[in-house]
């Protein structure tokens, strides 16, 4: 096995934005291989921005993204689909391909993508989704899944592929609490049992607790991290007032004045 | 670690162009051992991965599919890597598909691929699987959903032209219901906005039924008609018709889809329950907007289309003054108000289907796409017969 503390993604001074407006500078970061790791911010920090330069849909203004030891940033057209193939992309609502079945779905990566004999596709399509808890969904359509399923069946597509990376958009967007909480149950199964390491943007602080190994945090006013570390420790003692009313939920003191 | 290029975990690489030539540490040995009384064992040494599956895949069929076997032992203790692909390998040997009479093991599993590999069973392939999908429904049955899918739609068309109708009226008198700001925005995107399209089209309808006309006429010495035919069959015909149709691909279209995003993103329901209605609200605005501009679009298409014939009747010798008159005696006012009034009509038809189609749009991701074209087939449909009703209409009042 290789050695749990490999560093697997490492993002260095990054500094991304829109035309020539800058949302996040000086970012910095290291993940590790079988880890939770959790970007979080308040809206409009920049999170879904840096998901998209991590899984290489948009390209950061400066820095660099190393993913198993290749440089996103750097890499030519062959490189990228090299590297497209060393990680699964779960998009925050799940973006099935409506068309298709379940079934379709995870199988679409395995028929484009591999030479593997028509049976052993299904098995291995079918399999994943027995892991994810939805075999017995293969052959419904899209639109007739719940919320929660759809994610399951998001994160059976991006697996298909055997990644060792998955990256998911705010997982439990819109889900209620026992499904969120199953689906993060599955997230640390993943994770323990097979290895995978997750990079997930969320601002869920349930999901946060019960997951991430590691979390930073953005912000909008300094476009950087302001903090960095395990989720509990930050509630408790993070040096800035902002971090520690976010992992308290606690409003800032400005709108409660002007309420009261 | 960084800089290290090691894609040794990625079973895919290799169907990217450029990726790492297989090597040594990247092959699978397949040992397969018949006996002669029907028992025979398959070792497999290395990395099963779903670059080595395929051609591991070919040999056992050619080994196994031979040979009626008993039991077949499959040994995967030198396995040192095995991704889904190489499970399901695994799992296809065990479920005995290869080998249709033979009992079959698998053992010799690492501790957490073997749990990995107990997790999927024949059980569930069985319970999962995709049914055969021989879905074949009877002639009849197809006819009666068809004239049931038919019948629904029509009596829905019906009421709502109900609702336009009761709705109409007293929303053009209330001026601040109606919004007619809106209605100028709508009368400059499908009106003004079309006019360069309808003209470059209208030009050329005009100049090739002009040059079709021009030979046949030639040989009764009479194409100077060719004026009086282009005339006629614009202001009466054409014209209307031209310019509906391009209503109905420009603007119908897109009454379908605003109204239909508006519906998929639940903006009509905030409209209902802010006790607005989406018919007052939305519809008779774009009812109003086609009704006023389609005639005027109408009048310029024709006069578009004649200036085309006319261009070609120039290019053949005839004064402009002889054009002139034999337009004059051939057009009367009536056919005028003919295209005029089907303008209106076709106006109307439009855009009431327009905004039909984009309130019955159904949820899912092809919804809006499906509810544009059913927009601009069901207008185009209409436009055409009621074309054969005005026709029918103008030749029975003639007699």
């Amino acid at each position: 096995m290789s050695d749990p503390a490999e560093i697997i993604i490492s993002v260095r001074n990054l500094k991304t934005g829109y035309g020539e407006k800058v949302i996040l500078q000086n970012i910095n970061f290291q993940v590790r291989r079988g880890e939770v790791f959790v970007i979080l911010g308040g809206s409009g920090c920049g999170k879904s921005t840096l998901l998209k330069n991590l899984i290489g849909l948009y390209a950061p203004m400066e820095g660099e993204i190393w993913i198993e030891g290749s440089n996103l940033v750097a890499a030519d057209e062959d490189q990228r689909l090299l590297l497209f193939r060393k990680f699964g992309v779960m998009y925050q609502s799940g973006a099935l391909f409506g068309s298709l079945t379940v079934l379709e779905n995870v199988r679409l990566p395995l028929d484009e993508l591999t030479a593997l004999p028509g049976p052993l596709k299904e098995l291995v399509a079918l399999a994943k989704l027995k892991l994810v808890g939805l075999g017995a969904a293969a052959q419904k359509m899209p639109s007739e899944l719940s919320g929660g399923m759809q994610m399951r069946a998001a994160i059976a597509r991006a697996m298909a592929l055997d990644p060792r990376i998955l990256f998911l958009d705010e997982p439990s967007a819109g889900l209620d609490p026992v499904t969120s909480a199953g689906l993060d149950l599955l997230i640390k199964d993943l994770a323990h049992h097979f290895g995978i390491t997750f990079v997930i943007v969320t601002h869920e602080l349930a999901s946060i607790y019960s997951i991430a190994d590691r979390v930073i945090m953005l912000d909008s006013r300094t476009q950087t991290i302001i903090a960095e570390g395990q989720a509990a420790v930050l509630r408790d003692s993070a040096a800035d007032p902002w971090v520690r009313r976010f992992f308290n939920r606690e409003p800032d003191p400005v709108h409660s004045a002007k309420l009261n | 670690m960084i800089g290290n290029q090691n894609y040794e975990y990625f079973p895919f690489a290799s169907r990217v162009k450029n990726a790492m030539t297989a090597t040594a540490q990247n092959e699978l040995e397949t040992d397969v051992q018949i006996g002669a009384d029907g028992c025979a064992r398959v070792i497999l040494r290395g990395r099963l991965d779903a670059q080595a599956v395929p051609a591991c895949w070919n040999k056992l069929e050619l080994d196994l599919r031979v040979a009626k076997l008993k039991t077949l032992e499959v040994d995967a203790s030198g396995l040192r890597f095995c991704d889904g692909a190489g499970l399901a390998l695994l799992r296809y040997l065990n479920m005995g598909s290869m080998t249709p009479h033979a009992t079959v093991s698998v053992f010799g599993l690492e501790g957490g691929l073997d749990k990995i590999f107990r997790g999927f069973t024949s059980e569930d392939y069985e319970a999962f699987r995709p049914p055969s999908r021989i879905k074949c429904r009877s002639l009849p049955d197809e006819v009666g959903n068809w004239v049931r899918h038919v019948t629904s739609d029509l009596r829905e068309q019906v009421a709502f032209l109900g609702d336009i109708a009761t709705n109409l009226p007293p929303t053009i008198m209330d001026r601040k219901r109606m919004r007619w700001a809106e209605v100028f925005r709508i009368f400059e995107l499908a009106g003004a906005n079309a006019v360069p399209i309808v003209s470059l089209i209208s030009v050329l309808v005009g100049l090739i039924i002009a040059f079709e006309a021009v030979e046949p006429l030639a040989k009764f010495g009479a194409q100077i008609y060719v004026v009086n035919m282009i005339g006629l069959v614009m202001v009466r015909e054409l014209g209307p018709l031209l310019a509906a149709i391009m209503l109905a691909g420009r603007s119908g279209s897109a009454f379908a889809a605003e109204i239909g995003t508006m519906k998929v993103n639940e903006e009509l329901n905030a409209l209902e329950t802010l006790g607005l209605d989406p018919v007052r609200f939305l519809v008779v605005q774009r009812i109003a907007a086609g009704i006023l501009l389609t005639p005027l679009l109408t009048f310029y298409a024709t006069f578009m289309g004649v200036l085309g014939g006319v261009l070609v009747t120039l290019g053949l010798g005839f004064p402009l003054t002889l054009i002139f008159h034999q337009l004059t005696s051939s057009v009367h006012l009536s056919d005028i108000a003919l295209g005029a009034a089907k303008g209106v009509v076709f106006g109307a038809i439009v855009s009431a289907v327009g905004c039909l189609r984009g309130l019955q749009t159904q949820e899912g991701p092809s919804a809006v796409g499906i509810s544009t074209t059913r927009a601009v087939v069901t207008s185009i449909l209409l436009i055409v017969i009621t074309d054969a009703v005005f026709s029918i209409l103008f030749f029975v009042l003639k007699q």
